[in-house]
This record gives C-alpha cells, sequence and structure tokens, in this order.
C-alpha cells in the first residue's frame, strides 16, 4: 500500500508517538522509512557571534542526540531507517522533503512540531494535513 | 534599595526572567534583556521609586560597564582573519561606505529634521551608523551563505563598518589635548606589542586551572580602558581593536572563547543590556513616535545611499545588492552602547537616549525581515544546503544499520 513512508521526528511525545507508529507500520507494510528532524531557528538579533555559534552548537548536538535516538528505535525494530536533519521552517520544511522525496504517507504527532501557540492551536500539525502531498498519519 | 546582595538578586533575577523570554520566543539574550529592563524600570519605578532599580550604582555600572568591554572584544576577536584577506578591498569599499552614509545622513537627520543640538546629532550619527555582525552572522548561518564568498564578503564588510563606529565614538568626543595623544600612542604600542606577547605567553603558561588567560585578557581590556577614559575616549575603542588583533590566536582558542562566553554572558552582559534597557523611557517613546520614525528611516535611507552603489561596484546583481545593502542596515549591540555613552557623558537626554535605542532595535529587526522575506538571492545558496537545509544534512543523513554495524 504504502512503499515510502516518511517520519517526523523532534523527541516530544507526540514525535515519540509519530516515530513508534512509523516503525511498526513500515514493518508490517515492508516499506521504506525515513525520519526528519527539523532543527529550530538560531537566536533572532543576537549581541554576538559567539552567542549565535554556542546555540547552533546545542542544537546540532541535540539533534545529533536525537537522530541517533530515533535510528536506535527502528533498529530494535528491525527497520533500517535513514535519518534526515535540517534547518528551516518545520512546516516548510517537512512539506518539501516529504515532496522531494515523493513519500507516500507522512506521520507526525499531533503536539509535536508546535511552539506556545501551536501547543494550543496545533497550528503546525493543521498546515502540515494541509499542504502535504500526500496522506497523513496524525499520530496520538 | 541598599541592601546590595537583595539588590543583586533583583538584576540576576530580571536576566534569568529574560533568557527564559529569550528561549520561549526564540530571540537573542541581549535583546530580550533589554525589554526587561525597560518594563523593569516601567514597573518598579512606579511601584517603588525611580531609583529603585539601581541602574546608576557604583557597582551596576562597572558590571555593566565591563560587560561591553569584553563583549567588544569578543566582537573583534570574531574576526576571521582570513576572510578577511580574502575580500578585504570590498570589504574596505562597502564597510566604510556602510560606515560614513549613516553617519553623516543620521546626524544631518538628527540636527535639521529633529532639531537637535550639535552633539547629540554626532552622537545620533554614531549610534545609528553601525551595523550588527552578530545578526547578520545569525541569519547567514541559517540560510547557508556563511561558507559562500558572498556571505563572507558581508561579514567582513559589517566587521569594517564597525570599526568605524567604535573609531568614531572614541574619538569624536574626545577633547584632543596631550592626553588624546598619550592615548594614542600608547595604542600604537600595544597593539603592536599584544599580538606579539599574547600567543606565546598563553602557550607557555596558559591550559591551566587559574585561567590565566582569562586575566592577562581583562588585564590587557582594563589597562588600555582606563588610558582611553583618562584621555576623555571610549575604553571599547581599545577593546575592539585589541579584539581583532587577536582573532588569529584568542579568537581561534575555541576552548578560551567559551570560558570568556560563560563569564560574560553569564555575569556581564545581563547587567549590560538590562541597565541600557532601564534608561529607556516608554512615556518618552509614545510622547513622540515620529523622532523615532525619523531616526529609524534616516538610518535606512543612508545606508541605501551609501551601501547600495559601493556594493554594486563589485558587479553583484540587484537583488543580490539589495541583500546586500539590508544586512548591511542591521544594529544592535555598538548601536546601544553608543547611545549608552552618550546618555552617561551627558551628551545626550534621556529621552534622546530613549528613540536612539528604538531606532537602534528597530534596525535590528525590520531590515533582517524585509531581506529575507523579497531579496534573498536563493540562488547563492550552496547547493548542499538548498537540498539539504544545513550542512549538518551531509554528516547527519544515514541509516540506522550502518550506525550500528
Amino acid at each position: 500500500m504504502y512503499r515510502r513512508i516518511l517520519v517526523a521526528y523532534d523527541g516530544s511525545e507526540g514525535g515519540r508517538a509519530a516515530l513508534k507508529q512509523g516503525i511498526a507500520l513500515a514493518k508490517a507494510l515492508n516499506a521504506e522509512l525515513s525520519c526528519v528532524l527539523v532543527e529550530e531557528h538560531l537566536p533572532h538579533y543576537a549581541a554576538s557571534i559567539s552567542e549565535v555559534k554556542a546555540a547552533k552548537e546545542e542544537i546540532d548536538a541535540h539533534f545529533r542526540t536525537l537522530a541517533k535516538q530515533a535510528r536506535d528505535l527502528a533498529a530494535l525494530g528491525g527497520i533500517d531507517m535513514e535519518t534526515i536533519v535540517r534547518q528551516g521552517h518545520e512546516v516548510e520544511t517537512i512539506v518539501t522533503i516529504t515532496k522531494d522525496g515523493q513519500f507516500e504517507l507522512l506521520v507526525i504527532g499531533y503536539h509535536g512540531h508546535s511552539a506556545i501557540f501551536g501547543r494550543i492551536m496545533g497550528s503546525t500539525a493543521q498546515s502540515i494535513v494541509r499542504l502535504a502531498p500526500c496522506s497523513v498519519l496524525l499520530a496520538k | 534599595m541598599e541592601n546590595v546582595w537583595f539588590l543583586a538578586a533583583v538584576w540576576v533575577g530580571l536576566a534569568l526572567l529574560a533568557t527564559l523570554f529569550a528561549i520561549w520566543f526564540k530571540i537573542s539574550t541581549a535583546l530580550s534583556e533589554i525589554v526587561v529592563g525597560t518594563v523593569a524600570q516601567l514597573i518598579i519605578g512606579v511601584i517603588v521609586g525611580p531609583n529603585a532599580l539601581g541602574s546608576s550604582t557604583a557597582w551596576v555600572s562597572f558590571l555593566a560597564g565591563t560587560g561591553a568591554i569584553v563583549l567588544t572584544f569578543l566582537a573583534g576577536a570574531e574576526l576571521d582573519p582570513d576572510v578577511f584577506r580574502l575580500k578585504w578591498k570590498e570589504a574596505l569599499v562597502v564597510g566604510l561606505a556602510g560606515f560614513v552614509a549613516p553617519f553623516l545622513g543620521a546626524a544631518a537627520a538628527a540636527r535639521y529634521v529633529l532639531g537637535w543640538d550639535v552633539g547629540p546629532s554626532w552622537l545620533a550619527g554614531v549610534a545609528l551608523s553601525t551595523t550588527s555582525v552578530a545578526v547578520v552572522y545569525a541569519v547567514m548561518l541559517e540560510i547557508g551563505f556563511n561558507v559562500t564568498e558572498y556571505g563572507k564578503a558581508i561579514l567582513a564588510a559589517c566587521f569594517v563598518n564597525d570599526l568605524g563606529t567604535v573609531l568614531m565614538l572614541g574619538l569624536i568626543f574626545s577633547p584632543f589635548t596631550v592626553r588624546t595623544l598619550i592615548f594614542v600612542a600608547v595604542s600604537v604600542a600595544a597593539f603592536v606589542v599584544l599580538p606579539f606577547v599574547t600567543g606565546p605567553f598563553f602557550r607557555r603558561y596558559g591550559g591551566r586551572v587559574s585561567e590565566l588567560e582569562t586575566k592577562f585578557i581583562l588585564f590587557a581590556l582594563f589597562g588600555m580602558g582606563g588610558v582611553a577614559l583618562w584621555a576623555g575616549s571610549e575604553p571599547v575603542l581599545p577593546a575592539y581593536v585589541i579584539g581583532m588583533l587577536l582573532a588569529g590566536t584568542v579568537g581561534k582558542d575555541h576552548l578560551l572563547i567559551r570560558r570568556l562566553r560563560t563569564l560574560t554572558f553569564g555575569l556581564l552582559t545581563p547587567f549590560y543590556f538590562i541597565r541600557a534597557g532601564s534608561f529607556v523611557s516608554v512615556p518618552a517613546l509614545a510622547a513622540a513616535p515620529l523622532v523615532f520614525t525619523v531616526l529609524f528611516f534616516a538610518k535606512m535611507f543612508s545606508k541605501m545611499l551609501g551601501v547600495f552603489p559601493a556594493v554594486k561596484a563589485f558587479r553583484y546583481g540587484r537583488q543580490e545588492t539589495t541583500y546586500y545593502t539590508l544586512m548591511m542596515s542591521t544594529g544592535l549591540t555598538f548601536g546601544t552602547i553608543s547611545a549608552l555613552f552618550g546618555l552617561s557623558h551627558g551628551i545626550i537626554t534621556a529621552g534622546q537616549y530613549s528613540h536612539l535605542v528604538a531606532a537602534v532595535i528597530g534596525s535590528a529587526v525590520i531590515p533582517t525581515l524585509i531581506a529575507n522575506a523579497l531579496f534573498m538571492p536563493v540562488h547563492l545558496r550552496p547547493d548542499e544546503t538548498r537540498e539539504a537545509g544545513a550542512i549538518a544534512t551531509t554528516q547527519d543523513t544515514m541509516r540506522g544499520k550502518r550506525e550500528h554495524v
């Protein structure tokens, strides 16, 4: 049914639910599974380059750890999963990767990709559902 | 507040609050601290009294001043000498144009449109002539331009622009007496000696728990700052130049920079930025919003007039030139440092200071938003970045099995 599945993961509870369901689906359908992690923005309007560099180092280290966690979880489920770490706007980046990679199913967590307002409104998930070129599974 | 520890707790508490806001709203800690300082002074001033926050207390002023000096030193030390060598002609021409045009333009607007006196007008020219290397660097890093020649040229030009601002701030209000000559002579001697002494000294005695490097740098900064102040100049001037001269040694020692960063951002700069914010008068801003508008657009238009043709001369296309110009139109750290210099030396009033700081903050935010929304030269982004969104992708895209074999 679905041959190429993409999971969006950010380490949150919703993201973990998406990852687990993505792994289970890929195994059941014998599909290819990829995982995208979207790095958050660097601090805007910083006072020194040091602040920006420090933030970048922290973000990179955090997402490297998350990517490894995701791959470990997939390996436990017997799945060979590709992880892609990218920087940018969450909705734009996830939708672009889904299009470019010709994925047939996108799995996202309900609360996983939202900031303060997103957590209340669920706006990130809604935008992804609206803009994605394929079916979207909203994991809870 | 007479109890020094209670007052210190209030300031550090405000710094903590500003950091949380910075995390929640994804803005820089510096900007958040300025805003928190402004709001705190407004609230505490009304409830407790205008001097309750103690912004003019000697020890707060000292910590804030040290924050400005070390921050300026770090800004100078962040210069990449290799990048500058590669693009020195372009950086020099664009950087000088980026400094001179707004310096004259904003000063003229303050003098002839707002009717400010000569001293405050020159100060406005200095404060609005800056660019912000850090704001530009964050944008470059996020988009991937930091690894392109285009991005490196912008950053190098920003350094030259800020050097012009710092030099002008250090000299324009100087009384030009014998002391000035002595200051110049001592500075030249220190600038020649320091790059030769620092590297070998650190290699022989550094790398210990006793933090010899930090003490040495603070000694040089305080010593030269003292001479600058004695001569009626500004301590951030030698700090920036020393930073630039030590960029090849101190700047490349990532561990030392990280330790200095802990000292600077953990203790010193919160005092500097919160204090800078606490002097902003919200009623003064609300009473005359047109003053802010005039200052902000004076900076933007004069930057356009100066930088656009200078960049165009290096055969960039229209879109690249506009983006380059908008990046050079940013400002934050040196703008606030200049404005605070003016206020603490009685050159400008609290109202003028408030409008200048507001214009500086406006120039940190608005040009980058316009540049990224309308003029980003996407075709100049490196392939791997456009494909991957970040350099990290090529390293971090991997298959699970490869990782676990």
